[in-house]
């Protein structure tokens, strides 16, 4: 297991090198010259020189890379444009939020769409069967933006029943039940996309595994019915684990409009006002944090399932 | 233990024949022990599975009586109705499928037991073996854990350690070398026998009544299969079970086999002790089913395909439903259905040529 | 069942999940008569959505003819008018500007900036496929394992990354979505290359002597085109999300044009003050993303090919 698990990390290495490269190449694709938007019209030839020089904008491409990538594993990605602090420690602070939110979110997704997929296997006919492939249907189609503005209007905005936006309350306390109240609705706008998502998968994995000989063997030994779901359903869920972590690792994309709407102070809210701001470091170091957190999801993922499907321990 | 119901029953099949030679088809023939109640008695079961608007007669009337002790043999091509017969005795299918006849274990009909009832009698009372023991088992739980789940399921033990203990003993009464780390083995990590072994401990860990194997060894090894098939003779021999053993190698039949019935288009055509029924066969069907087998005793080879194709369980012909394939049929083959009829001692065959011979 | 719903592998099993409906929950049923019936029309859901997108080109194409304003055009004094009020159907925004208008003026963009990127990585991804699929051993393992890089992100953070490096403005909205939709379709047209190349013609047209570029062109793309078109299709539903949310972002059209996404954030000010309107732009898309995902769906199912090349 330990095997398997260092060797996933090392396969882990190249990726993050490639993604690397990508925000490095999407830094360097800036339209413009970036010495000049720094220092403004008004900078002089030698201070343009120098700051190029000081940018590290005169040497060959790979070489600014190396030094970039060498910043970036020092935990230097720049300087906010804006707010003239440290990028990373900022979007750090950020990303805290995110991650709380999205961990409600994929509570809310996995529960969910594991409660409805399972449904949708288990039930027979076609009326059950009809409305779960509606509903997950649906709910993979919404736009989170869609989603969380409909939730605001028909469940805050008109009857105060959630709080529309924000973390905390700023007046009241603000111990978990308060956290809890601002969670559920960005939590379940953020969540539909992959609950749809992992419904359907539930519902194939569990159809697969029901059709599985060892079930009848299960059966002709008289476990009963129950049990024997419940034996299929943990034979569908190394499968479901990986697209379930995969979808939470997408969660950290659809989370940026969520955060938006709700004014959450998250990543996403972070990484927009900073495209307002043309605030591109900030904007690098938040999909690097969020593209990091990703690889780290997968790894975990990749571990539960070596741990829960013996075949693949190798 | 009502004896009546069956009895008459059973007797439908032959009795509706003319040539019906003793006025109970069962109790002339294929049973040694004579008045002995068999365990399991099947009679007149049919199985019809409908989707779709599809409807498909897989079983049409099976009589079968299994002794404790005893191995009969369902042979038969493939698509023939063995697997179902074996299944339908369980009861393992869905809505899709419906029965009728009776299935009785000593006494107490099957078929019309409450679906609750019927989850103690399966696996505690009538045990399968089925076909693929790599497919028979979980393979994300270990097999001490499978073993053990079927010991507390029905109740035979009265508490988790004691569970533990008897999973140990059978994985040792079923020969295999190391149970304890065969106990904590993951199915993926033992051989195809192994497997078996295990899956076999699993059907005997509660000491069933009657066993139903469905070609428990077709998918293993030549070597592997003939100790498989030691082991079950081993095992019936202690446990005295009823076995049905279902399965289309003429070889195995002959092997281990007390009695035979040739199924042909989800019929039995022809019934009686293995040793007589393979060795002078009487009905057409079994007669080239076995000139099918290259050359017996030298390789126990599969069923070799007949002439023609057997026919789809949907759409089985008027009159004998071998007629179409049968070098002897003639004018009443293909208008009248033939009936299991006794012919000779302890013996039973549909056909019509048959019928003639007797009455002559 | 294909609804794209995140750029995930589309070659990867489950992530695109095509079980017939109809299996049953329980055993027992013989697959081959489940199988055989297999649907050769539309079922009416995905006919009715193909109406809903053809509603929406329409809308698009027929713009000036169908709204009684133009997008920009608007009276402060008439700010915020509620439905159905003064010859407004769905009400003005906060500048008076008729929202119905703006809608259908906006689906012009919209639909752009969702279809034009899986047009331009439809091609770029077929193109890379065939590279990556026909190529040698090399070629093969260099395409795909660039690819791969960019499973490392969640797509539309990358999307945003490129949009805003490169700048607010349609056509760069445009590039980052193309370059985010490349890599499933590349994937897909690989592994359709892999399995075309294995069939018994292929074997005949190499021993033949033919080029690869003339099989390629005249075995391979004929084959591997309906795989790919009907994921396409299926992908443009996500593309108009995707494109609606850069809009959003403010990194699509500038404002004060019409464009559905842009129109969500403009109106969400107004949640509170008239939550209707603020709600139309957000419902269109949601519209818009169900019935191009339903239809998408439907065209799958008629076509049935994923079952066909197993
Ligand atoms: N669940 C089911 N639903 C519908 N038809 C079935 C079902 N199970 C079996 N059948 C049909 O019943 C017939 C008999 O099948 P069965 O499995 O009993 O054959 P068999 O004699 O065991 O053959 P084999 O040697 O191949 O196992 C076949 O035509 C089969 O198609
Ligand atoms: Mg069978």
């Amino acid at each position: 297991m330990i095997r398997f698990l260092l060797r996933r990390i090392g396969l882990a290495v190249p990726t993050l090198l490639g993604v690397s490269i990508v925000i490095f190449v999407t830094i360097r694709i800036v339209p413009g010259d970036p010495v000049a938007s720094l220092l403004g019209p008004t900078g002089s030839a030698e201070a343009r020189e120098r700051l190029t020089k000081d940018l590290g904008l005169d040497a060959p491409i790979p070489v600014q890379y190396v030094k970039w990538l060498g910043n970036v594993v020092q935990g230097d990605l720049g300087r906010s444009i804006a707010k003239q602090t440290d990028a990373l420690p900022y979007v750090w602070e950020a990303f805290r939020n995110t991650l709380t939110l999205s961990i409600f979110a994929a509570l809310v997704a996995i529960l969910g769409g594991i409660a409805l997929g399972v449904l949708a296997a288990t039930r027979r006919g076609r009326v059950a069967s009809g409305f779960s492939t509606a509903v997950s249907l649906f709910s993979i189609s919404a736009p989170q933006y869609s989603v969380g503005l409909i939730l605001i209007v028909y469940l805050s905005a008109g009857r105060g029943w959630f709080p529309s936006g924000g973390m905390r309350n700023p007046t009241g306390d603000s111990g978990f039940g308060d956290l809890l109240n601002h969670l559920w609705l960005p939590g379940i706008s953020a969540a539909l996309v992959p609950l749809g998502i992992i419904a359907r998968m539930v519902r194939s994995s569990m159809l697969d595994a029901l059709s599985a000989d060892f079930v009848e063997s299960l059966r002709a030994r008289g476990i009963p019915e129950w049990k024997v779901r419940w034996h299929a359903f943990h034979n569908a869920l190394p499968s479901v684990l990986t697209i379930a972590g995969l979808q939470v690792g997408y969660l950290l994309g659809g989370v940026i409009f969520v955060e938006i709407v709700f004014s959450w102070p998250g990543l996403g809210l972070v990484v927009f006002q900073s495209i307002s701001q043309r605030d591109l470091p900030v904007i690098q170091a938040g999909v690097l944090v969020s593209a990091l957190a990703f690889v780290v999801i997968n790894l975990i993922v990749d571990a539960l399932h070596g741990l829960m499907d013996p075949r693949i321990r190798r | 233990m009502e004896t009546a119901t069956p009895a008459t029953s059973s007797v439908v099949a032959a009795s509706s024949s003319p040539a019906a030679a003793s006025p109970d088809g069962r109790d002339g023939t294929g049973q040694p022990t004579g008045a002995v109640q068999p365990t399991l008695r099947i009679s007149d079961l049919h199985t019809v599975f409908r989707s779709r608007g599809l409807t498909v007669a897989a079983v049409r009337g099976v009589d079968l009586d299994l002794h404790p002790g005893e191995i009969t043999v369902l042979l038969g091509e493939s698509g023939s109705g063995k697997s179902v017969t074996a299944k339908s005795v369980m009861r393992l299918y869905g809505a899709n499928a419906s029965f009728s006849g009776a299935v009785e274990l000593e006494g107490r009909d099957l078929l019309s037991l409450p679906p609750k009832e019927m989850l103690a009698v399966r696996g505690a009372e009538i045990a399968m073996v089925p076909q693929d023991p790599t497919a028979a088992l979980d393979p994300l739980r270990r097999i001490g854990a499978q073993l053990v789940e079927v010991l507390r399921q029905h109740k035979v033990v009265p508490n988790k350690a004691a569970a533990q203990a008897r999973a140990l003993e059978l994985l040792d009464q079923v020969g295999i070398p190391d149970p304890k780390r065969v106990y904590r083995s993951f199915p993926h990590e033992l051989s195809g026998g192994m497997r078996q072994r295990a899956v076999i401990a699993i059907a005997v860990s509660c000491d069933p009544k009657v066993l139903i194997a469905d070609e428990p060894t077709t998918a293993l090894d030549v070597t592997v299969q003939a100790q498989i098939l030691d082991l079950f003779q081993r095992l019936i021999a202690e446990l005295h079970s009823a076995v049905l053993l279902v399965t289309h190698d003429v070889g195995v039949a002959e092997e281990v086999g007390d009695r035979v019935g040739v199924m042909y288009a989800g019929r039995i055509v022809e019934f009686g002790p293995a040793a007589e029924v393979l060795n002078t066969p009487r009905h057409p069907y079994t007669r080239a089913l076995l000139d099918s087998i290259p050359t017996p005793g030298v390789e126990r080879g599969r069923l070799r395909s007949i002439v023609g194709q057997p026919p789809v369980s949907g759409e089985i012909p008027a009159g004998c439903a071998f007629g179409l394939r049968c070098p002897h049929a003639f004018a009443r083959c293909r208008s009248v259905d033939a009936t299991l009829i006794s012919v000779g001692e302890r013996r039973q065959a549909a056909c019509h040529l048959l019928e003639e011979e007797v009455s002559a | 069942m294909t609804v794209v719903h995140q750029i995930t592998d589309p070659t990867r099993p489950g992530a695109v999940e095509d079980r017939p409906d109809e299996v049953p929950a329980e055993p027992d049923v013989a697959p081959a008569a489940t199988k055989s019936i297999k649907r050769r029309r539309l079922g009416w859901p995905a006919r009715i959505a193909g109406s809903v997108c053809a509603l929406f080109f329409l809308a698009a194409v027929a713009a000036p003819l169908l709204t009684p304003f133009g997008p920009l055009e608007g009276d402060r004094s008439q700010r915020l008018l509620p439905f159905f009020s003064g010859g407004h159907l769905l009400g003005t925004d906060g500048q008076g500007r008729d929202v119905l208008s703006r809608i259908i003026w906006g689906a012009r963009p919209s639909l752009l900036t969702g279809l034009i990127p899986v047009f331009v990585a439809g091609l770029v991804g077929t193109v890379l496929g065939l590279v990556a699929g026909l190529g040698t051993r090399r070629i093969n393992s260099i395409v795909m394992r660039t690819l791969d890089v960019f499973y490392a992100f969640p797509a539309v953070l990358l999307a945003i990354a490129i949009a805003a490096a490169l700048g607010s403005g349609t056509s760069n909205a445009i590039i980052a979505l193309s370059v985010i939709l490349i890599p499933p379709i590349a994937r897909l047209a690989e592994s359709e290359v892999a399995r075309i190349k294995s069939a018994d013609f292929m074997e005949a047209a190499r021993v033949s002597g033919a080029g690869w570029l003339s099989i390629s062109i005249r075995h391979v793309l004929p084959n591997a085109a309906p795989a790919i078109v009907v994921y396409c299709t299926a992908l443009v539903g996500l593309s108009i999300v995707y494109a609606a949310g850069l809009g959003f972002l403010g990194l699509g059209v500038a404002p004060p044009n019409a464009e559905w996404g842009l129109m969500v954030n403009d109106l969400r000010q107004y949640t509170f003050s008239a939550p209707q309107i603020s709600l139309v732009p957000a419902v269109v898309i949601l519209i818009a993303s169900v019935a191009f995902n339903v239809f998408g769906d439907g065209l799958r199912d008629l076509l049935d090919v994923r079952a066909e090349g197993k």
